[in-house]
Parts: C-alpha cells; sequence; structure tokens
C-alpha cells in the first residue's frame, strides 16, 4: 500500500507537465504534489472503454441511481472501519458495547430527521428490503383479517411486485409506527437483531453513515434546497431557449428539486444517450435503467410512447456546480440539433407536415 | 468535539478560520469536492456575518472549527485515493 502512494506520488512528479499545470494558484507546493487533479499520465492519452474513448471522468447528472458520499459521512464511518470493529451485539466486550453505542446513536440521527422515536427505526440492507418487509411484512401478519393493498402505478418496483430485482446500497432505514401500533411478519430469521424483525448482524460502519448523513441532511436541507432548486431552473432554462420540442415528464410544481426528466421530441432516446458520453445522465427512473424499455413510470404518467422513448433523466445533488449545469446545456443542445439535422422526421415537421397525420402502414 | 468557549472570537481569529477553509478545499483532488467546500465555506461565514449575539458567534466558530478538521482529515484520504482519470470539469483542454 505505502509503495504505491509512492510510486503514485513520484509517477505525478515525474509526468508533471507545464501545460497541464492548474490555472488557479496553489497555496502550498506540497498539496500540490499530493493531490493536484491534473497531473496524471492518463490526461493527455485517456482511456477506451466499451468503445468509446474517455478523455475525462464524465460530470456525473445521475444521482438518482447513486450519489456521491459526503467527506463529512465518510469521516464519521471510518474509525468503524479501523479501529472500531466490534460487533454491536456483543454484549460481552468493551468492542461490542462501542459499537452498540454507535449505532444507538445514529438510530437517534435517522429518527429525529423524520421526527420519529429511535424506537420506530428498523435498520435494513436497503430501500428494497425495507418496501418487502412493510407491505409483504404486512400482508401476512393480517392476511387472516384483511387481504387487500393499495398501491399507485407509479411505484417503485420493488413495490409494486414481489421484487426479483435487487439493487441494494447496503444499509436503509424503516419506520414502523409504534401508536397505534403496526406489526409486521419477519422476512428474514435468525439471531432476533432488529426486534426480530430484521435478523442479522448490522454493519456498524455503515449504519453510523446512514445516521451521520440523516444529521448533515438535516442541518443542510434549506441551504441545498434553495441551491439544487436555482440549478434545475437553470438546466431546464438553459435548454428550451435553445430547443423546441422539449416536454418536461411530470408536473414541474411537485416535482422533487434535484431532478428533471426531460423528454427531446424527433431524436432517438439511445443516440443521444450515447452522445451524451461526457455527461453521466439515465433514461426513464433508476429501477429500469438496464432495460431499453421505456419506463413504466413514465407510461402511467400519461407520456407517450414515442416520447417515453427520447427521455433523459438529469439529477441535481449536493457536489453539482454552476459550470455543470452549463456544460450539460450546451453538450444536450449540441447533441440533439446534431440528431435532429439528421432525423426525416424532424425535416418533416420543420415543412409543416403533421407527423401524426401519415399513415405508416405497408402492404 | 465542540469545545465549549466562553469568550468570542477576535475577528483576525474568524478571519484565519476562513483562509483555513479556503486553502484546505484547494487540496481536494475531487472537483465536485473541492468547489463545495469552497462554496460552502463561503456561504456558511457570509451567513454568520449577521449573528450578533455573542454566545451564537462562539458557536457558529467552534462548529466551524470542527468542520475544518473534518475537511483537513479528508483532503488526505481523498488524495490518497485520486481517480486515473480527472474529472472533465478539471481537462486544460475542454474536450467540447
Amino acid at each position: 500500500m505505502t509503495s504505491k502512494i509512492l510510486t503514485s506520488i513520484l509517477r505525478n512528479h515525474l509526468t508533471k507537465k507545464p501545460n497541464l499545470l492548474r490555472r488557479q494558484p496553489l497555496s502550498t507546493a506540497a498539496a500540490a504534489e499530493l493531490s493536484d487533479p491534473q497531473n496524471h499520465e492518463e490526461t493527455t492519452a485517456g482511456i477506451t472503454m466499451k468503445g468509446v474513448k474517455i478523455s475525462g471522468r464524465p460530470l456525473y447528472l445521475d444521482v438518482q441511481a447513486t450519489s456521491p458520499v459526503d467527506p463529512r459521512v465518510l469521516d464519521a464511518m471510518l474509525p468503524f472501519y479501523l479501529s472500531q470493529y466490534g460487533n454491536p451485539h456483543s454484549r460481552t466486550h468493551f468492542y461490542g458495547w462501542e459499537s452498540d453505542n454507535a449505532v444507538e446513536h445514529a438510530r437517534s440521527q435517522v429518527a429525529s430527521l423524520i421526527n420519529a422515536s429511535p424506537k420506530e427505526i428498523v435498520f435494513t440492507s436497503g430501500a428494497t428490503e425495507s418496501n418487502n418487509i412493510s407491505i409483504k411484512g404486512v400482508l401476512h401478519f393480517y392476511k387472516e383479517k384483511k387481504k387487500h393493498v393499495i398501491t399507485t402505478q407509479t411505484e417503485h418496483k420493488c413495490v409494486l411486485d414481489s421484487c426479483r430485482h435487487l439493487q441494494q446500497e447496503g444499509v436503509g432505514a424503516l419506520y414502523l409506527r409504534r401508536r397505534p401500533r403496526i406489526r409486521v411478519e419477519p422476512q428474514m430469521n435468525g439471531g432476533g437483531q432488529e426486534r426480530g424483525i430484521r435478523s442479522g448482524t448490522l454493519p456498524t460502519p455503515l449504519v453510523v453513515g446512514m445516521g451521520a448523513a440523516c444529521e448533515v441532511a438535516m442541518k443542510e436541507m434549506e441551504y441545498d434546497e434553495k441551491r439544487i432548486s436555482a440549478l434545475q431552473q437553470r438546466l431546464l432554462n438553459g435548454i428550451t431557449d435553445k430547443l423546441d420540442g422539449v416536454v418536461v415528464n411530470g408536473s414541474m410544481e411537485r416535482r422533487y428539486v434535484g431532478n428533471l426528466n426531460l423528454s427531446f421530441a424527433y431524436v432517438e432516446g439511445e443516440s443521444l444517450l450515447m452522445g451524451l458520453k461526457e455527461v453521466a445522465v439515465s433514461s426513464g427512473s433508476a429501477c429500469t435503467s438496464a432495460s431499453l424499455e421505456p419506463s413504466y413510470v413514465l407510461r402511467a404518467l400519461g407520456v407517450e410512447e414515442d416520447m417515453a422513448h427520447t427521455s433523459i433523466r438529469f439529477g441535481i445533488g449536493r457536489f453539482t456546480t454552476e459550470e455543470e449545469i452549463d456544460r450539460a446545456v450546451h453538450l444536450t443542445v449540441h447533441q440533439v440539433k446534431k440528431l435532429r439535422e439528421m432525423s426525416p422526421l424532424y425535416e418533416m415537421v420543420e415543412e409543416g407536415i403533421n407527423i401524426k397525420d401519415i399513415q405508416w402502414s405497408q402492404h | 468535539m465542540a469545545a465549549a468557549t466562553t469568550s468570542s472570537p477576535s475577528p483576525s481569529q474568524i478571519l484565519s478560520l476562513y483562509r483555513s477553509f479556503i486553502r484546505v478545499a484547494r487540496q481536494f483532488p475531487d472537483y465536485n469536492i473541492r468547489e463545495y467546500t469552497k462554496r460552502r465555506a463561503i456561504d456558511a461565514f457570509r451567513q454568520n456575518a449577521k449573528l450578533s449575539e455573542p454566545s451564537s458567534i462562539s458557536e457558529a466558530f467552534s462548529f466551524g472549527k470542527s468542520q475544518l478538521d473534518v475537511a483537513k482529515r479528508q483532503a488526505v484520504v481523498y488524495s490518497l485515493y485520486v481517480p486515473p482519470l480527472p474529472s472533465v470539469m478539471d481537462l486544460p483542454n475542454k474536450p467540447f
């Protein structure tokens, strides 16, 4: 490990090229040697992945898939990877006690974010498991008396069916009301941890991270929301000012500010996504991004089939910058224009032909 | 963590804390974390400039100090795991 770090520092020294130097001045030389992000031999060459030449890490606008860990959260987690590695369920020694304290502290951090009692919080492996426990668990527990569940078409897949799809982040939390008490049948049996609702040893570092993330969220929510909604507006205005035939999927008023789902008429969605290789975005909603099928959520929202095929989901997060939004606008506009120039459909629309009137059928 | 200080910090102590944040922010090799640290520190100091109550000033100051410690530690951690490719936002010749 040490030798690896040393070689990387050495390499940074050796490959330092004057034209790669950062434009803003650096305060200390030591910092420059250790951390100057531009001193990579890959910088000039880039790498090729999946047939695409990549010269730098794309700007990340896919925070609904996963988001970067906040350094404050990592800072809280690291001690539990390094020295405080006890099993929180060990009752017989100090290691267990300190981990148990950390888990209970995290539980209260999660609870205070959502105004609940720590006793109502059950740690799970993630949203998928939480939803499974709440739906299947309740259904099984009350199956003698009641057997109906009301849901909506726009819910996540794991809520809608018995979820063959597994995308687990590693940790999650489930809120189970105490008064009036809601009871569930456990979906996993074992050592009886988490009051028997979710057996299995808790991963202390992840649970601590979740607690820290909730605390940061509570402190930063107002600040983040203000900034992110301004960025969302900037992205929408930037694109619609320069392009016509752009439709926002879903309501603009009742929308989470960190998301913008747009459809671009007369553009093939996959080509657009592939053309935007400097921007990391997804089509549809996170759960179906592996398939080419348009999102069932978009379909349920009443988005027409052709428009659902051209949808792009932009996700904006705490770490997104104004410059990234401007760059994304520039690249998207450029790519959509380029694809439309090649599109016979768009040409026909420009000539005033209504696409919907065309008889496409052949013999 | 939060050192309970009874006396208010002097203007020069506050300025020095601010400068330390800007300095440590630059040490993050990650484009987004670097920009965030700088932006968040500037906004927090601007926001807290409105404080007049001595107790809330010293509270904000000691919170700031603990956050600076986090940033200093994490700047080291991030420097140890620099990804092989830099962000496109850090490239000297933008590919677009």
